[in-house]
């Protein structure tokens, strides 16, 4: 069997998956996993191009670079690690996340190998872009609609749950910097009104 | 021979126009400053010449790998970004039928190389700009993906060649959605990190996210903003006025002059508007120009359904 050219850039990208994805956890620093885990994911949609799936291949590139870079901001808003400067360790619960991952690892290996794959090379004249727009605004329509709603309605709750309490005491009670004796005047400067969005201070 | 003649093209139309935008660039300060114009034909020759001259400066612990290549990065993706563009019927280098979407991917990593251009400097000034910058652009990023697919529906297609096609049979998008071309210039203010959206790299940080960039790096982060002016310019021109659609003149000649009026539109919106405070800015984005796109959206879906 002649080795093609998209075979060759098949095995690069694989390659470049894997090895970025493992770098994610021996890194040190919050922002540096977060852009290996994306480069991982961009091999993956290079490999997804490769399998003539233009729409899901980029679409992958533009949604997790959104997501990655969210990933990041959040990550280091919410550690306590200023800015996310600071080395830190990105893997916890050391036993049960190898145990975990070569758990998963034999599993998804056994899947490929039992699973009987199909070689069905797409028609270079087919509409893949037009079949995958009519597949999820029809037939799978109510799935993906319930897991869209499910995630943002997941989202939300996480900034709500996450966002209220902030530095200087719960947000909704308006934000104010601490006295710098008991009672007495804020110290710094108060956030003028209406200046910082909706919070509102007491006097 | 067409895909010759289009890496051509990509390649004159981004290094001619990033020269362009240069001497533009300095003409509009000299224009609104009331200093002679005859200046800025010469002085972004002589001042990238004495940035080439000037050594390097290094921080304490940069991270070795993205601080050097975010600039190369951002010059990549902006000639990824004009690929999608027909320069004529049938010259395009990328012709595929997702060009939008390809467009958009670089939209989203642009903002990824600015983040990381001021994170890896390990610096305080660029590290504030790096993260500013995210916290704008992300919104603005979202709201350009709306204005860009209001701008694909008439084409009923994600492919810019598409595109034009559409606006060659009906009219130019410019006329049928005109809020989305001034939203989608929003866009490129962001992408090119100037005056009202320039939270990356604005003067009070001292330079932001370039604060710590000196010599050759400093000049490639400049070419690289400029040049991703001219393939925002370009993507703009092709998705609102046409394109290389137009009377008498050649096709890629109607896309330059057209580019060349985006790019002073640009420039001129980002010397003479003035920049709000981030948190303001931030509920500006959210509560006013993201719905505003997404109505936009909403009424060229509506248009189209009533007058298809």
């Amino acid at each position: 069997m002649a080795v093609t050219a998209a075979d060759v850039l098949f095995w690069l990208l694989a390659l470049c998956a894997g090895v970025s994805g493992w770098r994610v956890f021996a890194t040190d620093s919050m922002v540096r996993a977060s852009f290996l885990l994306l480069l991982s994911f961009l091999s993956v949609a290079g490999i997804m191009l490769l399998l003539a799936a233009p729409y899901i291949g980029i679409a992958t590139v533009f949604m997790m670079a959104v997501e990655m870079m969210v990933m990041a901001l959040f990550m280091v808003m919410f550690m306590m690690n200023p800015a996310g400067l600071n080395p830190m360790m990105m893997v916890h619960q050391h036993k049960l996340a190898i145990g975990a991952g070569v758990l998963a690892f034999l599993g998804l290996t056994a899947a490929i190998l039992l699973t009987d794959l199909p070689s069905d090379p797409v028609p270079a004249d087919r509409a893949v872009v037009h079949d995958l727009g009519i597949e999820l605004l029809g037939d799978s329509m109510l799935v993906f609609e319930t897991a869209g709603v499910t995630l943002l309605a997941t989202m939300i709750g996480a900034v709500v749950l996450s966002s209220r309490r902030g530095r200087y005491g719960d947000a909704d009670t308006g934000s104010r910097p601490p006295g710098l004796e008991p009672g007495g005047d804020p110290a710094g400067r108060e956030p003028e009104e209406g200046g910082g969005g909706h919070h509102h201070h007491h006097h | 021979m067409m895909a010759v003649a289009a890496f051509v093209s990509l390649f004159a139309l981004l290094i001619l126009g990033t020269a362009l935008a240069a001497v533009m660039d300095r003409a509009a300060v000299a224009l609104a400053s009331g200093r002679p114009m005859g200046a800025a034909l010469k002085e972004p020759a002589r001042r990238a010449a004495a940035l080439l001259l000037r050594q390097k400066v290094e921080t304490e612990r940069p991270d070795s790998i993205t601080w050097p290549l975010a600039p190369v990065a951002y010059l990549m993706l902006a000639a990824v970004g004009l690929s999608v563009v027909p320069f004529a019927p049938g010259v395009v280098v990328t012709d595929i039928s997702t060009g939008i979407v390809l467009w958009g991917a670089c939209e989203a990593l642009t903002v990824i190389v600015v983040f990381l251009h001021g994170w890896s400097a390990n610096a305080p000034m660029a590290l504030i700009g790096g993260y500013r910058y995210v916290g704008i652009g992300l919104p603005v990023l979202l709201l350009s993906m709306f204005v860009l697919i209001a701008a694909a529906l008439p084409a009923e297609s994600l492919s810019v060649v598409e595109i034009v096609r559409a606006q060659e049979a009906g009219l130019w998008n410019v006329v049928r959605q005109p809020p989305g071309l001034a939203l989608f210039l929003i866009l490129g203010l962001m992408l090119t990190l100037r005056g009202p959206f320039d939270y990356a790299d604005a003067e009070d940080l001292a330079g932001g996210t370039k604060a710590e960039a000196s010599g050759p790096h400093r000049l490639a982060w400049r070419v690289a903003r400029l040049a991703m002016l001219v393939s925002f310019s370009a993507m703009a021109a092709t998705a609102f006025l046409g394109g290389y659609l137009g009377p008498v003149l050649p096709g890629p000649l109607w896309l330059v002059l057209k580019t060349v009026a985006v790019m002073a539109a640009v420039i001129a919106a980002g010397h003479m508007l003035a920049r709000l405070p981030p948190s303001r800015m931030l509920t500006t984005v959210w509560v006013v120009l993201l719905p505003l796109s997404f109505l936009v959206l909403v009424l060229v879906g509506v248009e189209l359904l009533l007058w298809p």
